[in-house]
């Protein structure tokens, strides 16, 4: 809102009196009065262009008519939008339009929610007086996601505009002059891009639509419901339409949730998994040593028979279980209350373990908080960001869109430390956009903060209050970073000590500076200590407790954050309390009017242990796969197969649910209500868009089930009565919603990590991390996270796999030369470990001397790689390893 | 004197004089105006909306473009139709499945107003008295089959018609096809 009079100015539209913020348009001026300009050219989003000449306008003393969509609203402006003069021109413009513009609007997917159809009712005459031939386009090829009918354009280069000014991709441009110009691709290949979708949404008439679900619906048939999506961590808002309990379409409009109208190809493609055939219809039970359909009844009987059986025989601690962070809050909630209660074990823990924890951990020792300090906003607000193992387009496209508008439209300097070359490919690369940038190997990630700490300290960019309040804390790093020599350093990042110089001056010198930590460091061996590193860089430079700085590591399954804050992991209760503190637990026990069980849980790697040494005798997993997720070497196989009884709560028959003794079938997350917390810590309502499949029910309700026949009963009568419980049970849960305000950093435990904390392992984080994998081999192997996919529910989407249908290795260009490589051919990838084959695909942001390999397909990559266990959060870190490739003619 | 008048009527039983006259008449020149219904057909006026039925173009192609705009026009809900792409034919739109549930038509016409490509026709037809109503609900096939008895004369393709329409729904198929 403006301050003074000089920040605001004040203008008649049609006669209606309006203030407004200096420098705003006339057209976003007439919407604040409820007055209705057409346009096509124009979206709040993208910088005016006005090429349409749709919005034109009388504006008094101004001899011709105005573009109001590049308009500046000025003092005393008096603006006319409805006189003879404009409609005239709205006429012309539209007659123009329509001398070209085909009349298929029966068979056009946007016919009845169409900007070109609305206007042509509201401003024309219904005759043309053209009488000429009508353009007509050759195609040249088919999208499978996005087809282009150019007849319908209007060229209003909406899509081009919104593929290079928000997503970056510069996938489209227009070709051609005048009425022959046409959207098209760069060169003559089909349309490879991020197949975000942003086009389809953008596009006023028909002229791009999407080939998903093209011709089976019309507009006005469609049913909405606004949910949350299921991917990633970024918790986008997404508006699920369907027909007749069919999944339709998703979109998301322009200011609605934290994307505000922005999408990626999983949120926009991704949809229709939910609805693959593969889907479990009927609960399944083993006999005779297969899975066989029966009744629910049957299944919950048996199940909280054996239950209780082993409960009696082994005692509780001979029981596991396991989430998945892609269920609801209020089932994470109500299954660690389930494991806790019913069953009276600490043994519980989420997908979160995966690498979340690491920057949760991470964050309570240093800045007393389980959540971000920050929110999305902070992200385009920030004039510095660091990104550290992010590769943020392909994990989290939606807050590499912040970055991205950060960067573009409001000139933050961007400092990289990722595993990415700066190259131009057909998705975009953050990597393009820096002010400085490191490419390491994510293994030396570690490295490269220690080399910005180095230059942070021999700079003397020390925050002087720090240095003079805790001049012991500030004294033990300069120590342990002396210890650390320049070449070494140098050799470990492969970047000069000069590129860190210059990003720890624009990191001290940045007045909001954001750090974001994203997958490839999270789940990297001793990502809890480099997270410990980003967050002693930021104390040091003064930032930390600075309004507008702070640190943000991204989560990768959608709730993550919320298995953390619902307590679904061993060593948390509830609103992210130690277990290991009594006064928590009283509090807890107080809550649920129950004893809580003592023992601390095994996490995830320790239950499969057990489980192996026979200790831990039946486990409950409900949607996680640690079969298909972890390693071979950890031999989750082997150990679940070891179990007496075991309990799967899933969509699909999994490699862990194919084990199982009994498969229930849960429902989707377009099928049932809760909410989901994303990474920011903003918990978003979850609505059902469709009636659950088959007989599938909700992950809660067969908990809920199972705790009456357990004789705990914790019954509830729907998600929104446990959502209730969770608010009283977590102080503060109340307050959040659709904008909460992120808390501040807890200057007692900054203080107490200050005061001495910050000694315990403090000279292990302050070593450089040796060579990664010893297995023999001279190419470093990672896993990554395609843009995609996400996991095991996006390989059974339509949509994704017309993208990318399988796994495909990533190498550099100049491996491929030196292998004598070409996309498509078959290589023999092969370590101490084991060999896998798989084809090839070469991609210049790939770095020389590595190879990516997506983790979402076949795991027979998984012999390939070393699990190490974190000492401090227990992740299991399994992502890289070394390999030798070897073509296979 | 009109009192008079009225009381002669009264006692003579003037009015079933009268009546008795056009009845006798008649009888004497009978010419019967009851149609002998089966055996006898009565001349419908132009106008008439009767049965409704799919019609064809000239060369034997459907005429209906599965645009869902009689579904909409439909104030009684008598037609579902289910809509996709012709296979081999990309980007051109055809009704894979349409039905019609005539025990609730009620030959208001809308839907052939709807029709952008006239594939929508009423025809003359009336005798649909069956003796089991699951026999008029009526699916793609059988509407065509009534458009083929009722309109014989066909219209010209709309593709060869005039350039403006040209490309109303017309495939591209000398171009690669969607993959599967």
């Amino acid at each position: 809102m403006p301050e003074s009079k000089t920040d605001s100015v004040r203008l008649t539209i049609d006669g209606i009196p309006v203030t407004v913020p200096k420098g705003t348009l006339v057209i976003e001026a007439a919407r604040r009065v409820g007055v209705m300009i057409p346009h096509f050219c124009y979206h709040p989003k993208l910088k005016p262009d006005a090429n349409c000449r749709m919005c034109l306008v009388e504006v008094e003393k101004m001899p011709k008519l105005q573009t109001s969509c590049s308009t500046v609203a000025t003092e005393g402006m008096a603006v006319r939008t409805a006189t003879t003069v404009v409609n005239d021109a709205h006429k012309s413009v539209l007659e123009f339009i329509l001398a070209n513009h085909p009349l298929d609007c029966p068979v056009c997917d946007q016919g009845g929610r169409c900007d070109l159809q609305d206007f042509s009712h509201q401003y024309t005459a219904t005759a043309s007086r053209f009488v000429e031939t009508k353009r007509i386009f050759q195609k040249e090829y088919f999208s499978p996601l996005i087809e282009t009918q150019m007849n319908r354009c209007v060229q209003c280069l909406r899509c081009v505009r919104y593929c290079d000014e928000v997503m970056d991709v510069k996938a489209l441009a227009p070709a051609g002059r005048g009425t022959m110009t046409e959207i098209k691709t760069f060169g003559t290949h089909e349309l490879d891009c991020e197949f975000c979708g942003g086009c389809v949404q953008i596009c006023p008439v028909g002229a791009i639509t999407s080939r998903l679900s093209m011709y089976e619906y019309r507009p006005w048939m469609l049913k909405r419901a606004d949910t949350v999506c299921q991917f990633c961590g970024d918790g986008c808002q997404i508006t699920v339409q369907t027909k007749d309990n069919e999944l339709i379409e998703v979109n998301s409009e322009y200011g609605a949730g934290r994307n505000s109208g922005d999408l990626c190809a999983r949120g926009f493609f991704g949809f229709r998994a939910t609805g693959h055939p593969d889907r479990l219809t009927k609960p399944l039970i083993r006999r005779n040593g297969a899975l066989v359909e029966t009744t629910w009844e049957e299944a919950l009987e048996y199940t909280a028979q054996q239950i209780a059986r082993i409960k009696n025989a082994h005692g509780a601690q001979a029981f596991g279980g396991l989430i998945s962070g892609r269920c609801t809050n209020e089932e994470l909630y109500l299954f660690q209350k389930f494991m806790r209660l019913a069953i009276g074990t600490n043994n519980l823990d989420s997908s979160a373990r995966y690498g979340h924890m690491n920057g949760v951990q991470a964050m309570r020792r240093v800045q007393g908080t389980h959540r971000w300090t920050l929110s999305f906003e902070e992200i385009v607000q920030a004039d510095v960001l660091l990104l550290v193992g992010t590769n943020v387009t392909e994990t989290n496209p939606i807050t590499g869109l912040k970055v991205k508008e950060a960067v573009k439209k409001r000139q933050a300097r961007l400092f990289t430390i990722e595993s990415i070359r700066p190259a131009i490919g057909t998705i975009s690369n953050i990597t393009n956009l820096v002010d400085q940038h490191v490419c390491a190997l994510p293994t030396q990630f570690g490295g490269a903060v220690l080399a910005l700490l180095k230059a942070v300290v021999e700079s003397r960019l020390v925050d002087q209050r720090l240095q003079h309040e805790s001049p012991d804390y500030v004294g033990a790093v300069t120590q342990a970073l002396e210890r650390l020599s320049w070449p070494e350093l140098e050799a470990a990042t492969g970047a000069a000590r000069d590129t860190f110089v210059q990003m720890a001056t624009g990191l001290a010198q940045g007045r909001r500076v954001v750090v974001l930590a994203g997958q490839e460091l999270l789940r990297s061996a001793g990502g809890y200590g480099s997270c410990l590193l980003l967050l002693d860089l930021l104390l040091l430079t003064g930032k930390l407790t600075e309004p507008g700085c702070g640190f943000a590591p991204l989560a990768e399954e959608n709730n993550d954050q919320g298995a953390v804050e619902s307590g679904a992991v061993a060593e948390l209760l509830p609103g992210g309390l130690d277990l290991a503190n009594p006064e928590a637990r009283a509090r807890i026990a107080r809550a649920w009017k129950a004893d809580l069980p003592l023992a601390a849980g095994a996490t995830l790697v320790e239950m499969i242990d057990r489980a192996r040494s026979g200790l831990v005798k039946g486990m409950l997993i409900v949607g996680e796969n640690p079969v298909g997720s972890l390693p071979t070497v950890v031999g989750a196989k082997e150990a679940l197969q070891r179990l007496e009884f075991l309990v799967c709560q899933e969509l699909f028959l999994t490699e862990t649910a194919s084990l199982a003794h009994v498969v229930l079938p849960a429902a989707s997350s377009l099928e049932k209500a809760g909410t989901f917390t994303n990474q920011e810590g903003h918990v978003q309502a979850v609505r059902p868009a469709v009636d659950p499949i088959g007989e599938s029910r909700p992950d809660w309700e067969i908990l809920s089930a199972l705790s009456v026949l357990l004789g705990t009963p914790l019954e509830y009568g729907d998600a929104k009565e446990l959502l209730k419980e969770i608010r009283g049970v977590i102080p503060g849960y109340g307050l959040l919603g659709p904008a909460p305000i992120p808390p501040k950093v807890d200057r007692a435990a900054v203080e107490r990590y200050l005061a001495g904390d910050y000694r315990r392992a403090l000279a292990a984080r302050y070593t450089l991390a040796g060579p990664a994998d010893a297995a023999g081999g001279t190419t470093h192997l990672g896993l990554f996270q395609s843009l995609f996919h996400s996991g095991k529910l996006s390989t059974r989407s339509k949509g994704l796999l017309q993208i990318e249908a399988q796994a495909a290795l990533r190498i550099n260009p100049a491996d491929a030369a030196r292998l004598a490589l070409a996309d498509g051919d078959r290589v023999r990838l092969s370590n101490r470990r084991g060999e896998v084959t798989t084809t090839v695909k070469v991609l210049e942001r790939v770095p020389e001397g590595s190879a990516w390999f997506p983790d979402h397909f076949g795991q027979d990559t998984a012999k390939l790689f070393e699990c190490a266990i974190d000492p401090d959060t227990n992740v299991p870190a399994f992502r890289t390893a070394s390999v030798s490739i070897a073509k296979i003619s | 004197m009109t009192k008079l008048k009225a009381w002669f009527k009264t006692i003579i039983f003037y009015e079933i004089l009268v009546g008795m006259k056009a009845t006798l008449s008649h009888l004497l020149h009978y010419k019967p105006i009851t149609l002998q219904y089966p055996h006898e057909k009565r001349a419908l006026p132009d106008n008439y909306r009767g049965m409704l039925a799919l019609l064809r173009y000239d060369d034997g192609t459907e005429k209906c473009v599965g645009c869902d705009l009689c579904e909409a026009a439909c104030p009684s809900r008598v037609i579902r139709v289910v809509s996709a792409e012709v296979p081999g034919e990309p980007t051109k739109r055809y009704s894979k499945e349409y039905y019609m549930d005539m025990t609730r038509c009620l030959f208001c016409g809308m839907c052939v107003d709807a029709c952008p490509v006239d594939a929508l026709g009423m025809t003359r037809e009336f005798e649909w008295a069956v003796y089991d109503k699951r026999q008029l609900h009526l699916n793609k096939e059988q509407l065509l089959a009534i458009g083929d008895r009722s309109f014989p004369v066909r219209e010209k393709r709309l593709e060869l018609q005039h350039p403006n329409v040209a490309f109303f729904n017309v495939s591209f198929g000398h171009v690669p096809q969607k993959p599967n």
